[in-house]
């Protein structure tokens, strides 16, 4: 208190009564109030950005998991067979046939349509290759109904979903307006129907000319075998190198110097990440191009710094008396690290963990660089031990192929395949949340 | 510079379990203690008193080491338990820790178990054969740390659930589970109420049968109450070192009279 404090007669704070709000509080309330309002729209904003994002992504995707498939009933006889087999154009023959039990269906069913050949082949394909080669294979299917499945034709598929309208259609060499009409009497029949797509979830990618085909399975489990790669390297080698940094190394320039690299790494734009596995992996140390190996090791190098810091800061978390408490009754530094603090750290060490394994199952760009971005038409799940080796692809890498591609169906298959990776996030996630609530322990 | 007169000292040379002797130690650049000479009796309470940051307790984690664990700290002199220089090149700090235990200012148990509080010692020393040998240590110890009543009934409830008290004498019964040699206790009891400081302070005294007990605290009657001996420490000096009834009463130094009468600290 000082000398001029004192000698002031009046009280620099006027009496007021408490009931009424004085112009200070007032502003200082108001500004406050702002404040929150401020937080509030924020956080409007972000969710109403967030639940249209995830509302266009379902309806853009949700189309990949169906497909329009043409089911029919057909026998072919003994005698049907080896008079098509006697032909100069078998399949010619084979499509003749279809297509006479086909129209002796839709009469059955008292549905008027007329059709020929192209029209069929515009719809479901080259159906007389198909039928032969199936007959050929299993002779012993002659002369019994066979229930068969075929894919319709993506520009049919596209008209179930909404995709080619009759409004808009051009007639040209793959589809025509009447070619609708048929489609129409067909689904009336009850011929062509949309079921749910497993060859979506399991096939692998197929050509540019066949959207139909395409599957995210081969491409899930390249990125599996990635993260298999990327787990069992970067989290002993992250967790190690956190655990000498923060309880062993002496604090010295040299560390000082490694951290802020660490720091730095985390950092560093991925496609460098990649162009540098290319040089090492590929050319240098001569791994196979394309294979999740080479994909899990640069995938590694991005998700180490990750770990690492997340590592520093989970045990640095742990409060140093537990550390006292351990060195007090005689334990040595590696019993207080192994015994007391790494436990402690473990729920922050597992999320930073799946953090970081859940950005590097997103990443692409490196993966382009090594070669992971190629048509892999490959039917996994039979290769699954030459996995880590066999060329592949991964979930973002194939979404990314499919985005590029010219013909429309492949749009629906790229929204699709996000869906799919959402998924395995979002339970990466949810795994992350858990693993983190069972193994916390309150000091 | 060594304040204390050795005349007024009145020590049995046969008891001495620890002797410092020109401690200096430095953090960085600042130097914390200075040049100071003690001897610790065994089964003896003595009580480190002085205003805060005099260094009473940086002496105090000399005695174990736990100094080590600070890079920037830099002990000299000497300091020997039983004869043997503890900062010689072949001492173990993690063997010395075993036989000079510490309990810390906060209760900081294990979050595990009451149970495996008391039996991590133990089973890190090796000291139980088998299961019922170490039941038999943690009851002993629990019992020793007045408290085995309290928890007998939920020795797998976790430590950390205990009150503050009982927390600070589970610590302690975690310190002697391990049978040290020496006690040291920084501000046992800063943290606890007057009754939990009450029972921590009989269980002090207790612990003098067996123990060389050094505690380090702010309350001067706290170290009257439990202290045979008392040290004063004023900016990194030992000041006066003598018997507690001595130093309270009729202390050779002016800075002692000053501090216990309340004119500085």
């Amino acid at each position: 208190m000082t000398d001029a404090s004192m000698d002031t007669p009046q009280p620099r704070r006027a009496k007021t009564s408490l009931m009424t709000e004085d112009a200070r509080t007032k502003k200082r309330n108001a500004s406050e109030k702002r404040f929150q309002a401020y937080g509030i729209a924020a956080i409007a904003t972000g969710l109403f950005f967030l639940v249209v994002l995830a509302f266009s992504i379902v309806r853009s995707g949700l189309p990949a998991f169906t497909t329009t498939v043409v089911d029919v009933n057909f026998t072919l006889t003994q005698a049907q067979f080896d008079e098509a087999e006697g032909q100069l154009f078998k399949t010619k023959a084979y499509s003749g046939y279809f297509i006479t039990a086909l129209q002796q269906k839709l009469e059955a069913e008292n549905v008027q349509v007329a059709f020929d050949e192209a029209a069929i082949e515009r719809i479901m394909g080259k159906i007389g290759g198909t039928l032969r080669e199936y007959y050929t294979a299993n002779p012993d299917q002659l002369d019994e109904e066979v229930a068969f499945k075929l894919n319709a034709a993506s520009r049919v598929d596209g008209y179930f979903k909404g995709r080619v309208q009759r409004e808009t259609l051009q007639d040209s060499r793959f589809l025509t307006l009447a070619d609708l009409d048929l489609v129409d009497a067909l689904a009336e029949a009850g011929i062509v129907h949309t079921t749910f797509n497993w060859g979506f979830i399991t096939g692998a990618d197929s050509g540019v000319d066949n959207p139909g085909g395409a599957g995210i399975g081969a491409s899930v489990v390249g990125s599996f075998f990635m993260m298999l790669v990327v787990l069992f390297l970067s989290l002993p080698i992250g967790v190690a190198a956190s655990i000498y940094l923060e309880e062993f190394a002496p604090q010295n320039r040299w560390t000082d110097i490694i951290e802020v690299n660490i720091s730095n790494l985390a950092a560093v734009p991925s496609i460098v990440f990649g162009i540098l596995g290319l040089a090492v992996f590929i050319q240098f140390m001569h791994l196979p191009q394309s294979a999740p190996l080479v994909g899990g090791l640069v995938l590694t190098l991005m998700t180490l710094p990750t770990i690492i810091i997340s590592t520093r800061a989970s045990l640095k978390a742990v409060p140093p008396s537990i550390r006292d408490a351990a060195l007090g009754v005689g334990a040595s530094k590696m019993q207080s690290v192994f015994h007391h603090v790494l436990p402690l750290a473990m729920p922050g060490i597992l999320t930073g963990t799946i953090i970081g394994l859940a950005q590097a199952l997103g990443e692409t760009a490196p993966l382009l660089l090594i070669g992971m971005v190629g048509f892999v038409a490959r039917g996994y799940p039979d290769g699954l031990i030459g996995g880590f080796t066999d060329p592949n692809s991964a979930m973002p890498a194939q979404i990314y192929t499919w985005a590029a591609r010219a013909d429309q169906a492949f749009y629906e298959k790229a929204w699709g395949g996000i869906i799919i990776l959402l998924i395995f996030l979002l339970t990466m996630n949810i795994i992350a949340i858990i693993l983190r609530r069972r193994f916390e322990r309150r000091w | 510079m060594y304040d204390a007169p050795h005349t007024e000292r009145d020590v049995d040379q046969q008891d001495i379990k620890i002797s410092a002797r020109k401690v200096q130690v430095y953090y960085g650049t600042t130097h914390a203690i200075k040049d100071v000479d003690c001897d610790i009796e065994d089964k003896t309470v003595t009580a480190f008193i002085g205003p805060s940051g005099c260094g009473k307790s940086t002496f105090l984690r000399c005695l174990n080491r736990m100094n080590d664990t600070i890079d920037v700290c830099r002990v000299e002199g000497d300091i020997s338990i039983d004869g043997e220089d503890i900062y010689d090149k072949r001492v173990d700090p993690v063997q010395l820790r075993a036989k000079v235990g510490m309990v810390f200012q906060k209760p900081n148990p294990f979050p595990k178990s009451i149970y495996d509080n008391i039996a991590y010692g133990p089973r890190i020393h090796g000291l139980a054969k088998n299961k019922a040998d170490l039941d038999e240590i943690v009851e002993k110890s629990l019992r020793r740390g007045a408290i085995w009543d309290e928890v007998k009934d939920r020795l797998d409830a976790p430590g950390t659930g205990l009150s503050g008290g009982q927390q600070q004498r589970l610590c302690i019964a975690r310190a002697v589970a391990t049978e040290p040699e020496v006690l040291l206790m920084d501000e046992p009891c800063s943290a606890l109420d007057p009754i939990a400081t009450s029972q921590v302070e009989e269980l002090i005294d207790e612990l003098r049968q067996d123990y060389s007990v050094v505690i380090v605290t702010h309350s001067m009657q706290q170290a009257a109450r439990v202290s045979q001996k008392t040290a004063f420490f004023h900016l990194g000096n030992l000041v006066e070192f003598g018997d507690t009834g001595k130093i309270f009463t009729n202390p050779v130094d002016s800075r002692t009279e000053s501090y216990i009468t309340g004119r500085i600290g």
